[in-house]
């Protein structure tokens, strides 16, 4: 897997990576089916110590025990979790694709995007992570980081090199107990990045994971562990593909953010997985557990721009544990067609002086569901608390629903706590006024949901906003009738 | 180039046009007056395509061109303007972002390509300086918050940005303080060229003195009754529509 | 024996006193094997997450009172609003009072449910009406179906109105170690009527007593209904409340409920828009002290297009009081231009108290304007240094701030003797001398 900077560029810059192609090639994949011999033998592929065997078999023990979780406004057939495989590697790490067997909509959806990912710049400053289906293939900008002391490694070269730190804190924000998912992924997780930012350093770049599912029939279970150490600060974006198919994906990924003392994280998503045919078909299940644990004074934003997968489940957290600590969550969801989207956060105070913001907004068109899901939990020790949330639903047409379930507990006087929520749908007026002058009705819709979701959209790192920005007008597309 | 002949137009059954004959060549100003309801902006809308309103008799043609089934964008990247009587407001999409957006698609529809970002910025500095206005204020959402004058100011800078060929402004001259009224008149002036034409939808001699009308015409009940030179405005302002109304209902 | 296994065999005792072979004996065989199914609920269940009934469920209640009791109206004349003339339907443990009621048949029937259900001249209307809008899934209201005799009925032809307010009151004497009441009332307003109806539950000693209660009203086209709870109960009553409200065209309902007693009490409210242009809405006052516990659970269907629906809760709470609030609003496809308004404020005035609100939107039509919000506070801190710069001793200021929050909701209370009961109320529940009349 020698591969440079320069290749990597090259095959960003000829579109290699570019959503979701299907890549033909040669893999390494494990039969179907999951037991305690294929947790064992995914142990033994990457060749990991036996504390981390023993830690996938508990947690496979966990898992075994419980059961799909069926609170959340979805419904979809659920997995057959015996006809997935739980590894599969490319061979090659240089993916060569026929472009012949994609979809020539979705060519078409790439090409409108023009060089969306706009590799290009974002190579000049954002180290890239790359994950096909199981393995990281690429990490680069090692070197730079490095020089920081700055690990940004795939997490299973972590638990190799870096075993003191993984085993520190793998699992203490999403235990293994955690939900169905969780316990799932933390018993079959191939890879996903590992990050490490040591006291007093501001990481000089955006750090960047571009994960993909290839194979078919495979799940993919990556674990992502971020740790900001005291007085760091990182920004760190994460994007997702899947090549469209037929058949439904899994995805089941965790995510674990520590903030220590005076760190700051952003953690910054544009979530793009298949998100099934017009008619519903196919399109990836992303059920995902996102966590930070905040310390002292420390900073998470989770911001989330969500068009993809046929069935999301996400519910990115804040535990504001220490003093003054501040959680921060910024979300647009868009679902069209047949997409179901169940995705919010929790933030939990913990610690005094404790702030939380939340900025929701859905947009649902065609025939999908959009559910906003969130907690804003005020423990009795955590003095002077705040708290601000706004959920935003548009609809678009008279086939979807917005739904709105958020849950406010607080249990300490002191608490300011104000939660909004509105519906509306696009005006017909306002249409016709940008129709006036020359806009059609389509590019007027992508303006309009541009403008309803600016707060968030702010929130990203510029270079992504300009993408997420396309996204949400791809996503939409079709939507009017 | 705008010919309107014999146009019946009704909304939820209700009849609000009754037989309009309108023709304005390149070059000319026409005032539009009338009382309140009597379907100044009914015809505003009509003309620029909003689907709200049924045309049930009669025409629009633009170059010789009927307009019956060019969408509302289609009018707009043919040459029609409108400035709005009620602005409407597009949180979180600022003017910037939306005249942009305006002025590649027409060009798009015209077969050129998008404005390269330098021009864009030149033309917008130069149009917001001719207007008078603050380039803060294009950063702003659309209309979100404007006062009733300052949107319309941002009217007629689309107006300037987009330079169509008929531009009809409903009532742009209500809201404005004297020396806005001022500062707007003189920009539509500059605006104004032997290849373009005005259409003035307004209740107010004082626009006309600014701007002045080649043609007055007054709208009654969905009709034009009385059609003249400028100084059927200072008629009406001094006598009132009672007057008119009572000559045509003889 | 656990309560529930109580209920159950107490039915069969229940039988040998009603008519079994009446028609309404199918409906109470229905409900109590869907209660017998389903049980209690419990706190797994997403409705009951906060609201716990295990305790209760210890308690060894009396189904029936042993003995008939009577009260002297002079020892509970305060709990009417006696202000004013009013009809009054009355119970002392579940038992009608002819003596504390003043029921009639001139032109509107306001009377008894016993009598409803056993009388062929009402046969009609029962048919209609009785359990077609309470559920028969829901476990509770399906105990009360099953155990249901006894309650007020009231049936207001089209056009006609009562010449006075209706009071229905709910007496527990005490004379039971605990006891458990299932009234059923049933309100059928006709078209073009309208009524007032104001309703209490009263223990009059600190013997445990447990209610649960069932309500059905039905609003036909363009009725008024105003309908006031009144929830000020003793610290070892404890009251779950189900109504049912069932609204056509352009009728107007509005229900409060004002809470500040009892020991555990849980509002399940439910509208269903049946029609088009109507009016719903619901207003709560909720102050709470010691342990006390309220869960308002409200639930709001638009069913039909050009629909509106406000609700305006107000709480505070002190002590190691909790409150809940959970509301919920859906708005179906076809109801297009519904208005849909939900406003939820909280004020904590205590380290142990809590509050758990789930106001909850479920949109499927897109013309729509639909809005909630949530507050959990405290009082605006500008007010207090005005009110204090005029010479307001804090301690005062910060009450006289709690009642105007509390007070703002009454707007609404259309019997200016019932609004001013309910201030005084307010003002002695939050200690503020008022010092002026209202
Ligand atoms: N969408 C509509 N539905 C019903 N009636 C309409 C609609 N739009 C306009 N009308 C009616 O058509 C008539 C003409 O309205 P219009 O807005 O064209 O008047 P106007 O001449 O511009 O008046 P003003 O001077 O007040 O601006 C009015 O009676 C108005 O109420
Ligand atoms: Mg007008």
């Amino acid at each position: 897997m020698a591969y440079t900077e320069e290749e990597l560029k090259k095959e960003l810059e000829t579109k290699e990576y570019e959503y979701g192609f299907y890549t033909d090639i040669e893999s390494d994949t494990f039969p179907i089916g999951l037991s305690e011999e294929i947790v064992i033998a995914i142990s033994k592929k990457k060749e990991e110590p036996e504390w981390m065997t023993l830690w996938r078999l508990e947690a496979f023990r966990i898992w075994k025990k419980m059961e799909e979780p069926e609170w959340a406004n979805v419904h979809y057939d659920k997995p057959d979790f015996q006809a997935i495989s739980y590894y599969s590697a490319p061979k090659s790490a240089d993916p060569n694709k026929s472009l012949d067997d994609v979809d020539p909509d979705l060519l078409e959806m790439y090409r409108k995007l023009g060089i969306s990912v706009d590799e290009q710049k974002k190579l000049q400053n954002v180290a890239v992570d790359i994950v096909v289906d199981s393995v990281s293939v690429a990490t680069t900008f090692k070197k730079t980081l490095a020089e920081k002391g700055i690990i940004f490694m795939p997490i299973s070269e972590a638990i190799q090199e870096h075993p003191e730190l993984v085993k520190k804190y793998m699992g203490t924000v999403v235990p293994k107990t955690d939900n169905f998912y969780a316990a799932l992924n933390s018993a079959v997780f191939t890879d996903g990045s590992f990050c490490y930012i040591p006291k007093g350093v501001r990481c000089p770049m955006e750090l960047s994971t571009y994960f993909r599912i290839n194979q078919a029939n495979t799940g993919q279970f990556e674990r992502t562990l971020l740790i900001a150490d005291e007085d760091s600060y990182v920004s760190y974006l994460e994007g997702c593909t899947a090549p469209s198919r037929d058949e439904n994906q899994l995805h089941a990924a965790v995510v674990e953010l520590i903030a220590l003392d005076g760190a700051e994280i952003k953690y910054s998503t544009v979530q793009n997985w298949f998100p099934g045919g017009k008619d519903g078909k196919g399109g990836v299940f992303n059920f995902v557990t996102k966590r930070a644990l905040c310390e002292k004074n420390a900073k998470v934003s989770w911001t989330q721009v969500e068009t993809g997968s046929a069935v999301t489940w996400k519910y990115p957290s804040c535990i504001l544990k220490g003093d003054n600590s501040i959680g921060e969550f910024y979300s647009i969801a868009v679902t069209n067609n047949y997409q179901q989207a169940d995705t919010g956060t929790k933030m939990i105070h913990i610690g005094k002086n404790t702030r939380s913001t939340i900025i929701s907004k859905g947009v649902s068109a065609g025939k999908s569901q959009n559910s906003y899901r969130g907690l804003v939990q005020i423990n009795s020790r955590a003095d002077n608390a705040r708290n601000f949330s706004q959920c935003d639903s548009l609809l678009m047409g008279n086939e979807c629903g917005a739904h709105t379930f958020p849950y406010i507990e607080v249990k300490n006087k002191t608490a300011q706590v104000e939660h909004e929520a509105t519906t509306s749908k696009i005006g017909e007026d306002q249409i016709f006024y940008c129709n006036q002058r020359g806009i059609s009705t389509e590019k007027a819709i992508a303006l309009i949901v541009n403008g309803f979701s600016k707060e968030v959209l702010n929130k990203l790192p510029m270079e992504f906003a300009i993408e997420a920005q396309k996204l949400l007008e791809i996503s939409l597309e079709g939507s009017v009738g | 180039m705008l010919k309107i002949k014999d146009l019946h137009a009704s909304v939820e059954g209700k009849e609000i046009l009754r037989g309009i004959n309108l023709e304005v060549k390149a070059g000319e100003v026409h005032a539009i007056m009338g009382p309140n309801g009597s379907g100044k902006s009914t015809l505003a809308s009509v003309i620029a395509g909003k689907e709200e309103f049924e045309v049930t008799q009669g025409s629009v043609e633009l170059y010789g061109e009927d307009l019956e089934e060019v969408s509302p964008e289609g009018r707009a990247h043919k040459g029609l303007f409108l400035s709005f009587q009620y602005p409407i407001e597009i949180p979180g999409v600022s003017v910037t972002n939306f005249i942009k957006t305006a002025i590649n698609e027409s060009r798009k529809a015209n077969g050129l390509e998008d404005m390269p970002a330098k021009d864009m910025l030149k033309m917008i500095r130069e149009k917001s300086e001719l207007l008078e206005i603050d380039r803060k204020f294009l950063s702003r959402s659309l209309n979100e918050g404007f006062s009733g004058g300052e949107k319309k100011r941002n009217e007629v800078f689309q107006m300037a940005m987009l330079e169509p060929k008929v531009a009809i402004l409903d009532e742009t001259d209500s809201g404005l303080d004297i020396d806005a009224l001022r500062i707007v008149a003189n920009g539509v002036n500059k605006l104004k060229s032997k290849d373009n034409a005005v259409i003035l939808i307004t209740h107010y001699q004082r626009l006309l003195e600014y701007i002045v009308p080649d043609f007055v015409h007054v709208l009654h009940n969905g009709k034009i009754v009385k059609s003249g030179g400028k100084d059927l405005a200072l008629q009406l302002e001094e006598k009132g529509y009672d007057w008119l109304k009572q000559e045509t209902a003889v | 024996m656990d309560l529930k296994d109580k209920l159950i065999s107490s039915f069969i005792a229940f039988e040998n006193n009603v008519d079994v072979e009446h028609p309404i004996h199918d409906v109470r065989m229905a409900a109590i094997k869907n209660f017998e199914a389903k049980g209690f609920p419990s706190k797994k269940e997403e409705a009951w997450k906060y609201t716990s009934l295990n305790s209760l469920q210890k308690v060894d209640f009396s189904i029936f009172p042993k003995q008939e009791n009577t009260l002297e109206y002079k020892d509970v004349k305060r709990y009417f609003l006696h202000e004013i003339d009013s009809y009054k339907i009355v119970f002392v443990d579940g038992i009608y009072s002819s003596f504390l009621s003043e029921t009639t048949h001139d032109g509107v029937d306001i009377c008894l449910m016993s009598s409803a259900l056993t009388k062929p001249m009402y046969k009609q209307v029962i048919d209609v009406y009785f359990n077609k809008i309470a559920s028969k899934d829901e476990s509770l209201t399906t105990l009360n179906t099953a155990f249901s005799r006894e309650g007020a009925y009231i049936y207001i032809p089209k056009n006609k109105m009562p010449k006075k307010p209706i009071e229905i009151l709910h007496f527990s004497t005490g004379n039971e170690a605990s006891l458990m009441l299932q009234p059923r009332n049933l309100v059928v307003v006709e078209e073009n009527a309208e009524v007032q109806i104001i309703e209490r539950h009263q223990s009059l000693t600190s013997n445990e007593v447990l209610t649960n209660a069932v309500t059905e009203i039905y609003a036909a086209k363009s009725a008024i209904v105003d309908f006031y709870k009144i929830q000020n109960d003793v610290a070892t009553a404890s009251l779950i409340d189900n109504t049912y409200i069932d609204q056509k065209d352009k009728s107007v309902v509005r229900l409060h409920t004002f809470s500040f007693g009892g020991k555990m009490t849980r509002n399940n409210l439910n509208f269903y828009q049946n029609g088009e242009y109507i009016d719903s809405t619901m207003k709560g006052v909720t102050i709470l002290g010691e342990k006390q516990h309220v869960d308002h659970h409200t639930l709001v269907h638009h069913i039909e297009p050009n629909c509106e629906s406000h609700q305006d809760y107000k709480g505070i709470y002190g002590d190691s009081s909790t409150g809940v609030f959970n509301g919920k609003i859906i708005v179906d496809k076809i109801a297009q231009k519904t208005n849909a308004f939900q406003k939820n404020n909280n004020i904590l005035i205590s380290d142990k108290a809590s509050i758990n609100s789930k106001p909850q939107l479920e949109i499927f039509a897109d013309d729509v304007k639909c809005s909630h919000g949530c507050t959990i506070g405290q009082l605006d801190e500008d007010a207090m240094f005005y009110l204090r710069s005029r010479g307001i001793p804090e301690k005062e200021a910060r009450a006289l701030l709690m009642y105007a929050f509390a007070n703002n909701v009454l707007a609404t209370v259309r019997i200016p003797e019932l609004k001013k009961r309910i201030n005084k109320l307010i003002a002695k529940k939050l200690g503020v001398n008022l010092g002026f009349d209202l």
